[in-house]
């Protein structure tokens, strides 16, 4: 954990935060300048990773909000919480320019990644999920108090801090191997933020475009997106009868309270084991071993338990307390996976039509590498 | 950027190199990692047997300083392999980012080579063709919920037969303080009060106060001369102490009407120095508390100035112990064990414990401590049925016997400038300071940091601890509580203003009185509630007194009681 900072500087971070922002944005939408937007990432990575050994991060503020909203007795720090909705607003504005040339995560991949090979769509899809559960996982855990996930697997802190448990480290390593040919593995298939950024993105008012002008419809960028974010031009000509399109679409909308309803109950059978990641409930597990089996509990939690001087039944009563607030907790995380999952199908069966090659809103990183793949040229007048 | 063709061969080469060196360094790092993980300085084999040798003869000195020796030999070695590493991940860094540049530069200048692709693809076959994906992908990962679910549950009660008694899980801890540890009502004797332990007795404190309007002020005095020192008690009697130029001063303040009793110069000691000490601007002369007993009143002042009076205000004794010479001045506040007056001597020259006979100023016994001067003061805690004094050091936070002097653990974890004191309960000892940590230390033979912490890191406030909590206040305006078992942070609070004083806890409340002088009324639980903010109207740095259903609370310039009655 990196030292505390005075508040100036902390406020510092903030109107670093912003500047970058407002730097990509220009270099991503108005520059169009890849090369610029790779150095703005050199940058970040500096400051935020490096420098500011990747804390705070937009990313982790994700749990400080969860806790803030669900502990009266948390206040969260002002920082904190312009760290995680100043991007959710760029993204509102001009898409996912947080993770262009922003997020430190973001920009350590970006580096590394150069020689993109596409992942099958099977793959692509289940991967494609586990953020959702990530994000519904790590609000969970940071309202009940429990733990913040998203920084205690941070795969980069500690390339970022020089220093980490080991198995962090290794973590850390091969994602950045792999996202030399896998490109921005974290962005894609864990960061929690990503998701809420993909939502806001959807809905931005600006966004960066493939081509300067008018598309050309020449496919030459049709299959250079690495993120598979690039949307064909389809004039409506859908091989699929709109009838059955449409019963599709409002089977899909029927389904959404079906597959709520069917998440809320896995998780709230999952709830108790889920209570596992409190160390009390962890404690009193080894403790009604030792209990029943005779094997002495170890661990320093168990020897730390054993000279405070509290009882077996206060520890018990404990976990039981924990295990019913996961119990009623949980079910609200299946709820949001079962209405992602709802939603995403509706998106994906209405019909759209579109006359040009345009990025899709919620997964494009605005990092720009579509720009030299695409032959129209804007010319200045001379 | 446009390259030619030999920049990028330059690059490429360069590229190639880093690249290689990467990888040698990275196959290096991982070597020593393993190695490291295989290293533990303290289950050093040779060291493990000497210490049992040394447990089998604990009066040997001989053995001791062997074992210290090996200790600090494993230690070094350890953290010399650390340093590798460390050095190793920096190369590691550099090699990465110019492999990582170079290759951005020569993809940055690559000639694209015009794709085309095959017939154009069917939007919406694809977009089905990715529902199935996800509806297939979902029927996995639902499958794996439901079975795992089952499976983790296998060892968990049985929450069908037992609902949770609300009246143990809900337990407040908190409530309770250390076990055995009831600190007196009436008289408030050090610093941070009764063993300097940060925890009042008494009930019925107000709470809601104004010095500027007068509010609940039952009386205020000016002091005539200034002093950082927090005041003391000992029944109807307050004692402070002040200083100007170099004249000191105790005064005796009868603590219901706020009438100087008696002053009492400590100054003219022989010995004492003619000029005042170097030290801080801020500090002061009179920044230590004086300590307090049935008989006595014992303060000492910057020069070095030892002074023993008795409560009518005669000296029993005084002495000049050599000022103390410290960059910030000396801070350290008094102690009584039994009749020995402890006294922390913290100095450029030398670092050392004291034990003045209370009655006749003799020096019963002096023990050396290893490091470097600190600016906290002694605590005494108790565990096991064996008192202890703990001194939170450089970088040593060690005990000693209270009656002998000697030293009876020690663990090096604290570095800088050390200015809080300890917090103690019946188990464990919070020694923390400002840019390095927080470490809640097994006290005894072969002590350790049970846990440790480095988020809230107060400059000068003393931490203080019940058996369930451990609350501290921080230079920066945050006020922290901790699970003072496990280490967990249950709570943390910005208050926007710094904090000197320390906190102090009473009447199941934790009291902090920010540097504006805003007290802080916060309920000692695990979950926070603000109970009050109530300002002194002027600014103070010293921690308060409580005693009796009143607090008295040192100003600036003023000393104030509140009172509701």
């Amino acid at each position: 954990m990196p030292l505390q900072r005075s508040q100036i500087w902390e406020y510092m971070d903030v109107i670093v935060l912003i500047a970058a922002l407002l730097l990509t944005t220009w270099l991503a939408l108005k520059k169009r300048s890849r090369q610029g937007l790779v150095w703005m990432s050199v940058f970040s990575l500096a400051y935020f990773g490096f420098f500011r050994e990747g804390c705070i991060c937009s990313v982790g503020s994700v749990q400080n909000v969860a806790l803030s909203l669900f502990n009266q007795s948390y206040s969260i720090p002002f920082t904190a919480l312009l760290f995680f909705m100043i991007p959710l607003i760029f993204a509102l504005i001009s898409g996912r320019v947080f993770c262009a040339g922003v997020c430190p995560l973001g920009a350590i991949q970006e580096l590394t990644g150069y020689k993109p090979v596409r992942l099958p769509k099977a793959v692509e899809s289940v991967l494609a999920a586990v953020p959702f559960i990530y994000l519904a996982l790590a609000i969970l855990f940071a309202a009940l108090e429990s733990q913040f996930i998203i920084c205690r697997y941070d795969p980069f802190v500690g390339i970022f801090r020089l220093d980490a448990p080991y198995t962090m480290i290794i973590f850390g390593a091969l994602l950045l191997i792999s996202g030399i040919f896998i490109n921005r593995p974290y962005c894609r298939y864990l960061c929690p933020y990503g998701v809420l950024l993909n939502i806001f993105s959807r809905f931005s008012r600006r966004h960066l475009t493939i081509t300067p002008a008018e598309c050309t419809n020449c496919r030459l960028c049709e299959n250079v997106c690495p993120y598979d974010a690039i949307l064909p031009s389809d004039m409506g000509l859908s091989s699929e009868e709109p009838e059955k399109s449409r019963k599709k679409l409002f089977l899909y909308l029927l389904l959404i309270p079906v597959f709520a309803v069917a998440g809320a109950l896995i998780f709230r059978n999952l709830g108790p084991a889920l209570a596992g990641i409190r160390q009390e409930v962890r404690l009193a597990r080894e403790i009604r071993m030792e209990i029943e089996t005779g094997t002495e509990a170890v661990s320093k939690d168990a020897v730390a338990f054993k000279e405070a001087g509290k009882t077996e039944d206060e520890l018990f009563a404990e976990e039981l307390m924990i295990i019913e607030r996961f119990r009623k907790a949980s079910p609200w995380a299946g709820v949001f996976l079962g209405l992602s999952l709802g939603f995403s199908l509706v998106a994906l069966t209405v019909r759209t039509t579109r006359t040009e090659y345009v990025p899709h809103r919620g997964k494009c990183y605005s990092c720009g590498r579509c720009f030299k793949y695409c032959p129209v040229e804007v010319k200045k007048p001379s | 950027m446009k390259l030619t063709e030999k920049d990028i061969s330059i690059l490429k080469t360069i590229s190639l190199i880093a690249g290689i060196f990467t990888i040698i360094v990275a196959l290096t790092m991982v070597f020593s990692l393993i190695q490291l993980k295989a290293i533990d300085p303290l289950d050093n084999p040779a060291l493990t047997g000497i210490k049992e040798q040394f447990d089998a003869d604990p009066e040997n000195a001989l053995k001791a300083e062997q074992v210290r020796a090996m200790d600090l030999m494993a230690r070094k070695a350890y953290f010399a392999s650390r340093r590798q590493v460390e050095t190793g991940s920096y190369f590691l860094l550099a090699g990465a980012i110019i492999f990582i540049l170079c290759q951005q530069l020569i993809s940055g200048n690559e000639k694209i080579l015009p794709d085309i692709p095959g017939p154009k693809p069917d939007d919406q076959a694809q977009r089905n063709k990715k529902i199935s994906y996800m509806l297939a992908s979902v029927t996995v990962i639902t499958g794996i919920a439901i079975v795992s679910s089952f499976m983790l549950r296998s060892n968990l009660p049985d929450l069908a037969i037992k609902e949770p008694g609300k009246s143990k899980a809900e337990r407040v801890p908190g409530a309770s303080t250390a076990a055995g540890f009831n600190p007196d009502g009436t008289n408030y004797p050090f610093f941070r009060g009764q063993d300097s332990r940060g925890i009042a007795g008494g009930l019925g404190y107000p709470v809601n106060w104004n010095g500027e309007e007068e509010r609940n002020i039952k009386w205020k005095l000016m002091i005539p001369k200034d002093g950082k020192s927090s005041p003391v008690i000992w029944g109807d009697k307050l004692f402070v102490t002040g200083a100007e130029g170099t004249l000191c001063e105790v005064y005796c303040i009868n603590k219901n009407t706020g009438e100087i009793i008696w002053t009492a110069a400590a100054s003219g000691i022989p010995g004492e120095p003619s000029v005042i000490p170097e030290m801080d601007h801020d500090a002061g002369m009179a920044v230590s508390t004086a300590a307090a007993n049935s008989d006595a009143v014992c303060a000492i002042f910057a020069n070095g100035n030892l002074i023993c009076l008795d409560h009518d205000g005669n000296r029993n004794w005084a002495i000049n112990l050599e000022t103390p010479e410290n960059i910030y001045g000396y801070s350290c506040s008094l102690i009584i064990y039994n009749d020995l007056l402890l006294v922390q001597y913290d100095s450029n020259e030398k670092i050392s414990l004291m034990g003045f006979d209370i009655a006749s100023g003799e020096m019963k016994w002096e023990t050396m401590r290893r490091g470097r001067a600190a600016w906290s003061s002694p605590v005494i805690g108790n565990f096991n049925g064996e008192p202890q004094v703990i001194i939170n050091g450089n970088p040593y936070v060690s005990g000693y016997n209270p009656v002998s002097g000697t030293e009876l653990w020690a663990v090096e974890c604290m570095t800088g400038d050390v200015a809080p004191s300890v917090a103690v309960n019946s188990t464990l000892t919070y020694a923390v300071t400002d840019y390095a940590r927080l470490a809640a230390i097994k006290p005894g033979r072969g002590a350790s940091i049970v846990w440790e912490d480095n988020m809230f890191t107060p400059d000068v406030s003393s931490p203080v601890a019940t058996d369930d909590l451990l609350f501290l206040a921080t230079g920066n305006g945050d006020v922290a509580c901790y699970d003072a078992i496990k280490g967990d942070t249950l709570w943390t609070y910005y208050f926007m203003d710094q904090f000197y004083a320390s906190p102090v806890i009473a009447d199941d409340k934790v009291w902090i009185l920010n540097r504006s002088g805003i007290m802080n009324i916060v309920k000692a639980d695990s979950k926070y509630e603000l109970i009050a903010q109530s300002p002194l109207g002027e600014a103070s740095d010293c921690t308060p007194a409580f005693s009796d259903g009143k607090i008295y609370i040192r100003g600036r310039r003023n000393l104030y009681c509140i009172s509701e009655n």
